[in-house]
C-alpha cells in the first residue's frame, strides 16, 4: 500500500517547522548564533546609556544635589503636569483612537496622518510652531488672557507641550488596542441590550485596557521627558527635564546625573508596571 | 408572533421577504450561500437596515419605512442572534457570560434562573472558567444559555453549528428545538445543509436570489417542491421527460429511486449504469437513462454496463417554464 511506504524524517532535536530539515546541521548553528549575537549587540547598545548612568553616579553626587533647597520641585512640577496630560489624553485622545479603529471617521486617512504629523515633527519645532499658535499675540493667546490665562511660560504651557509630545504615541496605541477588539462582540454586547457607550464601558474597554494601558504609560514616559516643545513656550516653571538641561549648563555633567536619574526613577515604574499587568491580564483571559 | 415584511438591499441584488413565525414555532430558512438568509436576520435583529418594510415582535413595531418612521436599535430589540462564532466575551468568566444582560447584581431570583438553565445545557460545572477554556460545543452551550437568560422575545440563529462533528451538531439542534419549545419564543435557524432544518424546524421557507420561493413542512418543500429551482436546491439531481406528456420533465432525487418496476408507485425507468461509488452505507450510482444522467443511491452495487429498470417514487414533474405541475397520487400522473 502507498500509504505505509511514507517516510517520516524526524526534525533535529529543538528545531521544528517545515523545511528544516533540508538545512545542514552546521549552517543552522552558525545562523542561530550569528542571530543570537545581534539580538544581544542591540539589546546592550539599547540599554548602554542606563548602564552608563548606574555606573557614573556616585553616592556623594546623588546626595549633594538632591539635598539643595527645591531641588524636588521640578518633579513635584513634573508628575503634577504629567497627570493632567494623561487626563487630557484619555479625556480626547481615546474617542479619537476609538473612531480611528473602527474607520467612523470620513477620510481615516486624513485623520491619521494628523495624529502622524505631531510623531513626526521634531519637538523643537513644535514648540516653535506653538508660539505661533498659542502665543499671547495669537487670537488663541487673545482668548486665553481673556479668561486670565497665558500659554506662555506657565503650567498650562508645559502642559500643552507635554500633549503635543506624547499624544500620538497614545492615541495610536490606543487605536491599536481597540482594533484588536472583535466588532462582533460589540455587535453580540448591543444584541444583549447595551447601548453603544454601555457596550464600550463593558465590552470594548476591558478588552482593550492591557494595549491601552501600555498606550497610557508610554504617553506618560514621554511627557515626563518632553523637552523639544518645552524649551521653548515652558522655560519656566521648570520641569524635570530642563532641570536637567539647566544643571548641565551651569554645573556641568556630573550634578547633571542625579536629576537624569531620578527622572528615569519616575518615568519607567509605571511603563513596566503597565507591560506586566496587561501580560497577566491576556494570560488570565487564556485561562 | 414574528412578522417580517421587508425588502433589503445588498450589493448584488434585494432580499425581498414577507414572513410570519408564531410564538413557540421554528422556522428555516434554507438556501444556497449568498442567497441572502442572514441578510433576513440581520434586518430582523437590526443589525441591516431594510429599504422598504415593516418588521413586528410580541406586539410591538421594530421596523417599518412607512409613517411613522420607526427603526429600534438592536439592543431595544429583545432579538437575540447566534452566529457560528459563539460569541463570548473572553474577558468574563462563563457565569458572567451568562448573566450578562442582567445589569444589576443577580438576585436569588436570577440564580435560581441561572441554576435552571445550566442544568439543563450541562454547564453547570464551567461556571467559573474561562471562555478561551471551553470546547466548541461547551462554548455554543454557553452562549445559548445567555441568550435564555436574556429573555429574548426571538430567538436567531445563523449557521450555529456548522463546523461541529454531526453527533454534536445533533445533540444541539435537538437542545436547542425543546428549549424554544419550552419558551414559547419564535424561532428562525439559517442553514444551508436540508437535513440540518429538517432537524430543526416545523416550516422550511426555500429562499435563492434574495426572493423566498416556497415555504411548507420538512417534507413538503422536499417532496412537492412548486417549481424546478426549489427541487434543484433540495436535491433533485436529474431532470428526465416523461413518457406522452411532451416538455414536461420529472425530478429524481438519489434518494427517491428504488430498483424494480412498480409503475402505480412512480415513473419507471430503464436505463444503463455508467458508474458507481459508496455514499455512506449505499452505492450511489450513476445510470443513462431517458436521454439524461441520473443518480441514485441504491443498497447494492451495480456493475457499469448493467441494463436496469428503475421506479423514481413519485416525481414532481415541472413545466418548460418551471412551474410544478399534476403533483399527487403518481399511478397515472401528470394529469
Amino acid at each position: 500500500m502507498a500509504a505505509s511506504q511514507v517516510t517520516v524524517t524526524s526534525p533535529a532535536p529543538g528545531r521544528g517547522g517545515p523545511g528544516g530539515a533540508a538545512v545542514p546541521r552546521g549552517l543552522r548553528y552558525a545562523n542561530r548564533s550569528l542571530a543570537l549575537t545581534g539580538t544581544g549587540i542591540i539589546w546592550i547598545a539599547l540599554l548602554g546609556p542606563v548602564i552608563a548612568l548606574v555606573t557614573h553616579l556616585s553616592w556623594h553626587a546623588i546626595t549633594s544635589s538632591l539635598s539643595a533647597p527645591g531641588a524636588f520641585d521640578p518633579l513635584i512640577l513634573s508628575v503634577e503636569s504629567g497627570a493632567v496630560t494623561l487626563g487630557v489624553l484619555l479625556l480626547l485622545g481615546t474617542p479619537l483612537a476609538w473612531a480611528l479603529a473602527r474607520g467612523a471617521l470620513p477620510f481615516p486617512r486624513v485623520w491619521e496622518a494628523g495624529v502622524l504629523a505631531s510623531m513626526l515633527l521634531p519637538p523643537l519645532v513644535i514648540g516653535l510652531l506653538l508660539v505661533f499658535m498659542v502665543g499671547p499675540y495669537t487670537p488663541i493667546g487673545h482668548v486665553l488672557a481673556d479668561l486670565h490665562l497665558s500659554a506662555t511660560d506657565t503650567f498650562l504651557a508645559l502642559v500643552i507641550a507635554q500633549v503635543y509630545e506624547s499624544a500620538p504615541y497614545y492615541v495610536l496605541g490606543a487605536q491599536a488596542a481597540f482594533s484588536s477588539v472583535d466588532p462582533r462582540l460589540e455587535e453580540q454586547a448591543a444584541l444583549l441590550g447595551d447601548p453603544p457607550r454601555r457596550a464600550f464601558r463593558r465590552v470594548s474597554v476591558p478588552l482593550a485596557a492591557p494595549g491601552l494601558a501600555v498606550a497610557l504609560t508610554i504617553a506618560w514616559a514621554r511627557a515626563m521627558g518632553a523637552f523639544g516643545a518645552v524649551v521653548i513656550i515652558a522655560y519656566h516653571p521648570t520641569a524635570l527635564p530642563l532641570q536637567i538641561w539647566t544643571t548641565l549648563q551651569e554645573t556641568g555633567l556630573p550634578s547633571a546625573l542625579p536629576f537624569a536619574l531620578v527622572l528615569l526613577v519616575v518615568a519607567l515604574p509605571l511603563p513596566i508596571a503597565a507591560y506586566i499587568w496587561s501580560a497577566r491580564a491576556r494570560g488570565r483571559r487564556r485561562g | 408572533m414574528l412578522e417580517a415584511d421587508v425588502e433589503v438591499d445588498r450589493r448584488d441584488f434585494s432580499v425581498r421577504a414577507s414572513l410570519t413565525v408564531a410564538q413557540g414555532e421554528r422556522l428555516a430558512l434554507f438556501g444556497p450561500s449568498g442567497a441572502g438568509k442572514t441578510t433576513l436576520l440581520e434586518a430582523i435583529a437590526g443589525l441591516a437596515a431594510p429599504r422598504r418594510g415593516r418588521i413586528a415582535l410580541a406586539g410591538r413595531v421594530l421596523t417599518s419605512t412607512g409613517k411613522p418612521q420607526i427603526a429600534l436599535p438592536p439592543w431595544q430589540r429583545r432579538v437575540g442572534l447566534l452566529r457560528q462564532d459563539p460569541g463570548l466575551f473572553p474577558h468574563l468568566s462563563v457565569r458572567d457570560n451568562l448573566l450578562y444582560a442582567r445589569l444589576r447584581r443577580a438576585g436569588r431570583a436570577d440564580l435560581g434562573e441561572l441554576a435552571e438553565v445550566t442544568d439543563v445545557l450541562g454547564i453547570a460545572g464551567l461556571l467559573a472558567a474561562m471562555p478561551a477554556r471551553l470546547s466548541g460545543g461547551q462554548a455554543h452551550r454557553v452562549a445559548l444559555g445567555r441568550l435564555l437568560l436574556a429573555h429574548c422575545d426571538a430567538l436567531l440563529f445563523d449557521e450555529p453549528y456548522t463546523g461541529l462533528d454531526a453527533g454534536l451538531r445533533r445533540t444541539l439542534t435537538d437542545l436547542v428545538v425543546s428549549l424554544v419549545a419550552q419558551r414559547r419564543v419564535p424561532s428562525i435557524l439559517v442553514a444551508h445543509e436540508l437535513a440540518e432544518t429538517q432537524a430543526f424546524a416545523d416550516r422550511i421557507a426555500v429562499l435563492d436570489q434574495g426572493q423566498i420561493l416556497q415555504i411548507g413542512t420538512p417534507s413538503d418543500v422536499v417532496l412537492r417542491p412548486k417549481v424546478r429551482r426549489v427541487a434543484e436546491l433540495v436535491g433533485y439531481t436529474g431532470f428526465v421527460p416523461v413518457p406522452g406528456f411532451a416538455k414536461i420533465v420529472a425530478g429524481v432525487h438519489p434518494d427517491r429511486v428504488t430498483s424494480g418496476r412498480y409503475p402505480e408507485r412512480g415513473l419507471v425507468l430503464e436505463g444503463t449504469v455508467t458508474g458507481g461509488r459508496p455514499s455512506g452505507a449505499l452505492w450511489e450510482i450513476t445510470i443513462h437513462a431517458a436521454g439524461a444522467t441520473i443518480v441514485a443511491r441504491l443498497p447494492e452495487a451495480a456493475p457499469a454496463g448493467l441494463e436496469l429498470a428503475l421506479t423514481v417514487l413519485d416525481p414532481p414533474c415541472f413545466s418548460p417554464d418551471g412551474m410544478a405541475v399534476g403533483i399527487g397520487e403518481w399511478a397515472g400522473a401528470p394529469r
